[in-house]
């Protein structure tokens, strides 16, 4: 019995001292960083400007010629593109000082920046800029969805600091998209695999960008310092840490304890969550312009939807501003055009449908859709007037703007079947036309207006397919080529001004709100300005006040 | 010994392989293509040259029954393929996430066990006293709270409002306390009852009263007797537990920013990154089946009227 026991202690405590010292060992680890305001590394170099932010995600390979799971933002301050996106669509120098196009559209020269080095010290010229086109052209199929990819022809060094891309068509939008965080953008020669092909991974991410990455802990957090050899104005602050803080609820509660200087993004704190900290008075929030619209997308296809009256109807027989106050708590804005105006040759006149329910009533009437007595859905020719919208079952804001139109759409005799779908179903049913309404988004800042003219008139993405029941589809589609293609400004605008307006009175894509980003920071935070590319990072001249 | 032991492990193949075939079976029942979930997780444009090509990369093209006897093989080599969202092998990526997630386990056990074990004997010792509303108050409370909530409250009030303790992330002791806490809650809540009602009903049996009778201090026979069997259905909890929480710490993970893989496959889940998930349905077969051969030799060890012939026959 004693030896029992004995022996019971004895493993007991071999128990106990093995699990200590596990535990012990994964303790010891350097802790994580803290935010600029408590700790001791930083009151040891006082003047040390930091900010801490989170992100839902790890930042990612940091590889600038793919996608997932490299997050945009941080590939953005590391690595810059030949020319910048600004406000309102404008176009400037970042590593190419200057920049001409042959009469043709199709030959674009591109004068790089002299005094341009990559972080590890390296020189940045024309055989660095091509020796990059080369590596992304390695896989084009993967970059397929990016038009100056599907037209480049070829790309050469004119000499040290001239860089020349031929086209195979003349196509305009090739500068916006060269302005994109991915895949055209500048990775140092010290970064690239021995045979050349990015797709596979890189060594290290060196790159032109006024950040580099100092420090990272995958899943945990980033540190981005100062690029000491940075050619452009140094930013401000010394060092950026991202946090990657997956729960939306323990970022704001991070927030409020002083973790967290700043929460940027889209979707990042639910919308409860931005009003209270915007009412607590105690910190600066912050709605972004128009970033994108989020859109129905009815099928033209269909043999109801097919009737503009019946189109028109539905458009003018919901409340989109009940809805954006009620389900997006005012931080989504009411959208009367499909793109909002501060997209390049966005801004014409249209004429916004309006909600009124007796019209609505009286378009359906007037397309032959009836109310029988004693019935609450329109008939024709003995057949129901009776719809199907399908949207992305995770997505709490579509789920309820769904349920809300199927009970407005009933008001006018409208009978709305709502379908929760899974997002890559939602995808596949709407390209292969398998839906009457969906929901639907544009690209936003810097792919539109050129994406969006795009799909509608390329099939793929199932935009193009759902319009093609509209008579005008193929006067339509003539007028996107052109615009596309076309080398003069005035000619250009024209197009789209038609474009746009043809889409407008037709409503088969119906605008519901435009989305925005939010931001929430800690007083102390200035000059904070939401970066004019959706995809680019914000820091671009933000500050502390000491 | 040796040859229950080998018998017991032989036993896991069967159960691993219907495990691999169900998981297999939902894929291919589910209406999500994976060549298109992997285009959608990677944020490119699925052009149909390119689904194609991934399609007959991930080998779906194949007969089913080709497509289930690869997925077998691959597994058995512990190749569950690369992750949609990372890229990385699937593999590779838990490797590197499990000593986060087996650090929240055990530190939760430990302090469940450390919470438990007397709260539970002393309300029992101590039927209907201030002790035993106590320990029956929390554990309703325990049992009751869902997990993410009781994560938010303590986060409030430790970290925010208190200032005590750093709200999310790992480094330091102070990042264990609260993710700690918030698991081993439940868990003390399912411990301190099946203690309590185990101690109990060992009081009633004849050996304490023999005991008494021959003069054993109360002391004694409380600690080295009762609490010693009346631990054995605590030890069952405890195998089927720790299986519990090393494949479902995914929301204290996930509320506290713990790196561990919890998180990894909350992602996998909304993502549909099907090598994850597939890697997630064979880990958890096969680490409750080996925690609960754990428990039943730990028994074993600390009951020797559970035979082991007994156990094998059944």
């Amino acid at each position: 019995m004693i030896r029992t026991t004995k022996k019971t202690l004895l493993s007991i405590a071999a128990t106990i001292f093995l699990v200590s010292t596990v535990l012990m060992a994964c303790t010891k680890q350097e802790a994580a960083p803290s935010a600029s305001n408590g700790s001791a590394e930083n009151t040891a170099v006082v003047s040390e400007k930091a900010i801490t932010l989170s992100w839902p995600r790890d930042i990612g390979t940091m590889n600038p010629h793919t996608y997932n799971p490299s997050q945009l933002f941080a590939q953005s301050m590391i690595y810059e593109p030949l020319v910048s996106y600004k406000a309102g669509g404008k176009l400037e120098p970042m590593l190419a000082e200057s920049w001409t196009i042959s009469e043709d559209g199709k030959e674009y020269t591109f004068k790089l920046r002299q005094n341009v080095k990559f972080s590890d010290g390296t020189v940045f010229n024309a055989a660095i800029v091509k020796k990059n086109f080369d590596a992304v052209m390695k896989n084009p199929s993967l970059h397929s969805w990016l038009g100056v990819i599907n037209v480049l022809d070829k790309t050469e060094v004119v000499d040290e600091y001239t860089f020349k891309m031929t086209l195979k068509q003349a196509y305009y939008p090739a500068i916006q998209d060269l302005s994109l965080v991915r895949p055209v953008r500048f990775l140092g020669e010290a970064g690239f695999p021995d045979d050349g092909d990015t797709s596979k991974g890189i060594k290290e991410p060196v790159g032109t960008g006024p950040w580099l990455l100092a420090e990272y802990k995958k899943d945990e957090y980033a540190i981005f310092t100062r690029n000491p050899n940075y050619w452009g104005e140094s930013p401000k602050i010394d060092k950026i840490t991202v946090k990657i803080i997956p729960d939306a609820e323990t970022r704001v509660l991070a927030f409020e304890k002083g973790e967290l200087d700043l929460i940027y993004g889209e979707g990042v704190i639910s919308m409860d969550a931005f009003n209270q900290l915007k009412e607590s008075g105690k910190y600066t929030t912050q709605l972004s312009e128009p970033v994108g619209t989020r859109s129905l997308l009815l099928n033209t296809t269909n043999d109801k939807l097919s009737d503009l009256r019946v189109r028109l109807a539905l458009q003018s027989g919901f409340n989109k501003q009940a809805m954006v106050e009620g389900i997006t708590l005012g931080l989504e804005e009411k959208a009367d055009t499909i793109l909002s105006k501060n997209f390049p040759y966005t801004d014409i006149d249209v004429q916004p449908v309006e909600y009124n329910t007796e019209k609505a009533a009286a378009y359906l009437d007037e397309a032959g859709w009836k109310l029988p007595s004693g019935k609450a859905v329109r008939e024709k020719d003995g057949q129901a007037l009776e719809l199907e919208l399908i949207f992305d079952k995770t997505d709490p804001i579509q789920k309820a703007m769904a349920e809300t139109m199927q009970a407005e759409w009933s008001a006018i005799g409208v009978k709305l079947n709502i379908t929760g779908l899974e997002l890559t179903t939602q995808i596949q049913r709407r390209k292969a036309g398998e839906f009457d309404i969906d929901f639907w988004y544009n690209y936003g800042a810097p792919y539109d207006p050129h994406s969006f003219i795009n799909v509608v008139a390329e099939k793929g993405w199932g935009v193009a397919e759902a319009n093609s029941g509209l008579p005008m589809k193929q006067e339509l589609d003539q007028q996107i080529h052109e615009a596309l293609a076309s080398t003069d400004e005035t000619k250009r605008q024209q197009l789209y001004s038609s474009i746009l307006q043809t889409l407008q009175e037709q409503s088969a894509i119906v605008p519901i709100s435009y989305i925005k980003k939010t931001v929430v920071f800690q007083n102390k935070v200035t000059d904070f300005a939401f970066p004019a590319n959706r995809d680019e990072n914000p820091f671009e001249g933000i500050n502390i006040s000491q | 010994m040796v040859s229950y032991i080998g018998k017991r492990l032989l036993a896991i193949l069967p159960i691993v392989l219907f495990a691999i075939l169900i998981t297999f079976v939902l894929i291919h029942v589910s209406p999500v293509d994976p060549a298109e979930a992997y285009l959608t997780a990677a944020h490119i444009h699925p052009t149909e040259e390119l689904l194609a090509e991934k399609r007959h990369e991930f080998g779906l093209d194949q007969p089913l029954l080709v497509q289930y006897w690869r997925t077998v093989v691959k597994m058995a080599q512990l190749d569950f393929g690369q992750s949609y969202m990372t890229n990385e092998p699937v593999w590779e990526d838990v490797v590197s996430k499990m000593p986060a997630t087996v650090q929240l386990a055990v530190s939760s056990i430990l302090f469940a066990m450390l919470v438990s074990i007397p709260l539970g004997f002393l309300s029992a010792i101590y039927k209907n006293s201030l002790i035993d509303y106590f320990s029956r108050g929390l554990s309703y409370f325990g049992a009751s709270i869902p997990q993410f909530w009781l994560g938010y409250l303590l986060m409030f009030f430790f970290a925010v409002k208190l200032d005590l303790l750093p709200v999310e992330g790992k480094g330091s002791w102070e990042h264990l306390v609260l993710p700690t806490l918030t698991l081993s809650l439940a868990l003390i809540a399912i411990y301190t009852r099946l203690l309590r009602a185990s101690v109990l009903e060992q009081l009633q049996e004849s050996y304490v009263l023999y005991a008494k009778t021959r003069g054993i201090k109360q002391r004694i026979i409380m600690v080295k007797h009762v609490l010693k069997i009346a631990f054995s259905p605590v030890i069952t909890g405890l195998g089927m537990n720790f299986g519990k929480l090393l494949t479902g710490t995914i929301i204290v993970e996930q509320v506290f920013s713990w790196p561990g893989f919890g998180r990894y496959f909350v992602d996998a889940i909304f993502n549909r990154d099907i090598p994850v998930i597939q890697c997630y349905v064979f880990l958890a077969a096969c680490l409750f089946i080996i925690c609960n051969l754990i428990v039943d030799l730990v028994q074993l060890y600390m009951d020797p009227r559970i035979s082991l012939k007994g156990r094998t026959d059944q």
